[in-house]
């Protein structure tokens, strides 16, 4: 990394710590909303862009990080953000099994498959009275936390679980399993023969996306203090994520970034500049995510990136440089 | 009693679940494609059929199903002429699913601001719920009338694809899109009629469905799952095999409904996943 | 008269440059064979012919018609039949629906299904079965009946001694007669040198996109023929 790309991540740290003295109750709440789209839309990210698997069914994480946190918070009686690592400790153990069977099928079908097991799921537990049914679940313990820390607290743990999505798939990528994904992605047939464990890679890539995916919904639903299966299992929570993959650039970290921020200017253009009712947004999602499918699959992130020049988070490797006979040996693998 | 007479009644409305799944499964065989729009063409369908009810009053909705399939053809043609044969050459397998998928989305959410979210329903009149009794057991004669329809279409489907010559196009461009073009075929047209083809017969099912319950914008969803389920379920290749699976699906979710009353389609989806645990080629294993 | 002219042919798989600058000729009756090792581009060269590939390069001209820029669905039209590399024929259809598949596109001309039956009477006791239960010489002769249902003037063979054993290989090439007899003339594509010499009028040699030989089938020399495949 330049020494440009460090200050300025610096200073936003900084800006971000500091966030709730400068920033208005408002554009907390945006920020945080904003945050959090964006670590689940870097967990899509990493699943279909890196391990080739196009999951329909992320929202299902989604739900059970939320409703993990609620049931673990209330069964305890600890105030909800202690308990927030259950939320994505929950969704990796559920994800390691429902793995063992959901990759039995291939592409299409597993994309369709993860649905139906998310529409299990809500079912479910739309059954279970004392998770509150169809009408849902309150959070009683928020009352432990004092109320003015409420809106800053949420705003630092979305930045971090922003960031952490951020460098962990970026680490991922960068480690052996990460070397592995993407050859698994680019020819999976070619990756099996010079020996990539195939299975292992999606299995790891699948465990770790939905535990942050279920970071990211319990952070979520804690804020709002309500859970119901109707929102919590919502079919739109991987509607916008895969979209914003789609449009902002997939398979590059730099992708969801740009397209978060598309989709937000979009919605609020739609609602309120327009003062358009919140499905059109939804329609304008869909049109520009057709649009791109059409014309610009790589998404909107390659186009950019032309324009301003060098990668800002590009995983790419660099072959260790030849050793001049007697020489030292050259740097490797440069950010 | 009970059980076998919802059991018999599971076999008749399977045949409709069946019908739902074919048309996703013709497309799937011919072209490779999982159209995830196919939930929201089949609630459209219903929404146009509703619409012409109340232009026409004096029609019984089951008079409405042929200008409905026609119109769902007419619209099956169009989303592959101009959307889905641009991306049907393309390598990436995912291409055409998140394409259809965007279709689904802007679909769906446009019908929620045309014609609003309230569910509505196909009044079919006395027929709706009329039974007769068979053997003693009580059946509706609705029912047994989607049975005879869903049978008759798949038999119709079958004999246009295995003995017309348009079928036998369809078959061979399904298995060489290139070589068929040596011999003047070009494969494009031939996807825009089967997409019609199949966005018509699910539109059928689609009337049919709105007819037995109500609808809103958001049942496209189930609609896409269930037909899916079905396919999965029948293993590709094969138009019974889609029936079947159908069957097997209208089994399960009314027998479950029947010691579940509030499981709407978990027991279907519960089948759905344990078939795919076992056999994931589907119970009559074809080429994935 | 010439039925076949390409002039100065550049291919193009995306960035890779497959031929280079070719030029060859067939005259109407003629059987005129190509040979070369693998890879050198004979295969794609017919599908340039057929429209399967998008040229931009060159130009290829049939019975005076330029098809260079036509897609494969025109140029079927033409008289134009190809036997593809690896047989291709239809799974899903019986071979009797193989063989009315290549009629769809039917010039007038003799070549009907009684006809084909007679070139191949094997195919008749099997019309009805399925191509994945016959024996490999029996597929290439339904790709060969196939190609000759729309009466081609052109008939363009992609390897087919590929993987026969000689005897079945003797009896197609003994069919040949019979196809040249009706009137279609013959590009012959094989990695066989001796068979394709024997079969042909003329001979062109292919090494690497270019081509590197041409003259009479039989009066080439061994070592010639030997440069010229692979290269000196």
């Amino acid at each position: 990394m330049t020494k440009v790309s460090r200050l300025v991540l610096a200073l936003a740290g900084v800006a971000a710590a500091a966030g709730p003295w400068w920033l208005g109750d408002g554009p907390m709440r945006f920020l945080s909303e904003l945050f959090l789209m964006l670590a689940m839309a870097q967990t899509w990210n990493l699943l279909a862009g890196y391990a080739g698997l196009v999951s329909m069914g992320q929202q299902v994480f989604v739900g059970l990080g939320a409703y993990s946190l609620f049931v673990t918070s209330i069964a305890l009686n600890l105030a909800p953000f202690w308990v927030l690592p259950v939320a994505p400790l929950v969704c990796a153990a559920v994800a390691a099994v429902v793995a063992l069977f959901l990759f039995r099928l291939r592409e299409a079908y597993f994309a369709i498959g993860t649905w139906v097991f998310s529409e299990v799921v809500s079912l479910t537990i739309s059954k279970i009275e004392r998770l509150g049914g169809e009408r849902g679940m309150g959070l009683p313990t928020a009352k432990l936390i004092d109320p003015r820390w409420l809106e800053p607290l949420t705003f630092w743990l979305s930045t971090a679980t922003a960031a952490g999505a951020i460098v962990g798939t970026y680490a991922l990528l960068r480690s052996r399993v990460g070397l592995g994904l993407m050859t698994v992605r680019d020819n999976d047939l070619a990756a099996a023969s010079i020996g990539v464990d195939v299975w292992r890679c999606r299995f790891v890539a699948f465990v770790l996306a939905a535990a942050g995916c279920g970071l990211a919904g319990a952070v979520s639903f804690a804020a709002t203090l309500y859970a119901a299966p109707s929102l919590a299992f919502d079919p739109n929570w991987v509607v916008v994520m895969m979209f914003v993959v789609l449009i902002g650039g997939i398979g590059t970290l730099e992708g969801p970034i740009v397209g978060v921020i598309i989709y937000f200017t979009l919605r609020e253009l739609v609602t309120v500049v327009f003062n358009l009712s919140a499905g059109w947004y939804l329609v304008g999602l869909g049109l520009a995510a057709i649009g791109v499918m059409l014309f610009e699959p790589a998404g909107v992130w390659p186009l950019l990136r032309k324009r301003l020049g060098g990668d800002w988070l590009s995983v790419r490797r660099q072959p260790p440089a030849t050793q001049p006979i007697g020489g030292t040996a050259g740097d490797s693998a440069a950010g | 009693m009970i059980w076998i007479e919802t059991m018999v009644n599971g076999v008749l409305y399977g045949g409709l679940y069946g019908l739902l799944g074919v048309g996703l499964a013709l497309i799937v065989g011919v072209m490779r494609v999982v159209n995830l729009s196919h939930g929201e063409f089949i609630v459209l369908s219903a929404f146009v059929g509703v619409s012409l009810a109340h232009v026409m009053p004096g029609v019984h909705p089951l008079i409405l199903l042929a200008p409905v399939a026609v119109i769902a053809f007419g619209l099956g043609f169009g989303l592959q002429a101009v959307l889905v044969n641009r991306v049907v050459t393309r390598p990436d397998p995912f291409a055409s699913i998140l394409l259809t998928f965007g279709v689904a989305v802007v679909m769906r959410n446009l019908m929620v601001e045309i014609f609003g979210a309230d569910p509505r329903n196909l009044p079919a009149g006395r027929l709706a719920h009329a039974s007769t009794t068979i053997a003693g057991l009580s059946v509706g004669v609705l029912p047994i009338l989607i049975l005879i329809m869903s049978v008759a279409l798949f038999t119709l489907l079958q004999l246009v694809i295995m003995r017309t010559r348009f079928g036998r196009i369809v078959r061979a461009t399904a298995d060489n899109r290139d070589v068929v073009r040596l011999m003047g075929v070009n494969p494009g047209r031939v996807y825009n009629v089967v997409m019609g083809l199949a966005l018509a017969l699910a539109s059928v099912a689609g009337m049919l469905l709105a007819i037995r319950s109500s609808f809103t914008p958001y049942s496209g969803v189930e609609r896409l799952l269930i037909s899916f389920e079905v396919v999965v379920l029948g293993g590709l290749g094969t138009f019974w095999g889609a029936m079947v699976g159908g069957i097997a699906l209208g089994v399960a979710e009314l027998v479950g409904l029947k010691f579940d009353p509030n499981a709407g389609p978990l027991y279907a989806h519960l089948l759905f996943l344990v078939v795919v645990l076992m056999r994931p080629n589907g119970l009559f294993g074809a080429r994935p | 008269m010439t039925l076949l002219e390409v002039d100065a042919l550049d291919a193009f798989y995306g960035d890779f440059q497959a031929l280079f600058d070719l030029t060859i000729n067939v005259d109407a009756g003629e059987t005129v064979a190509l040979i070369g090792a693998n890879g050198a581009g004979k295969t794609t060269f017919l599908k340039c012919l057929v429209g399967l590939i998008e040229t931009k390069r060159g130009e290829i001209r049939f019975a005076g018609e330029p098809i260079g820029r036509e897609p494969a669905e025109r140029i079927s039209r033409l008289g134009l039949s190809l036997v593809p590399e690896g047989r291709l024929l239809f799974a899903s259809l019986s071979v009797e629906e193989n063989l009315t598949m290549g009629a769809l596109n039917r010039r007038p001309g003799s070549w009907t299904l009684p006809r084909v039956y007679d070139l191949f009477p094997v195919l008749r006791e099997r019309r009805r079965q399925m191509p994945n239960a016959l024996s490999g010489g029996q597929q290439h002769m339904v790709a060969i009946g196939r190609a000759l249902m729309s009466n081609p003037r052109l008939l363009l063979c992609d390897e087919i001694s590929l993987g026969l054993a000689p005897l079945v290989i003797d009896q197609i090439y003994a069919s040949f007669a019979r196809i040249r007899a009706e009137g279609a003339s013959i590009v012959l594509v094989e990695q066989d040198v001796k068979r394709a010499t024997s079969a042909a009028d003329r001979v062109y040699c292919l090494l690497k996109g270019r081509v590197t030989l041409q003259g009479p089938a039989r009066g080439l020399a061994r070592d010639q023929l030997s440069r010229a495949y692979f290269g000196a």
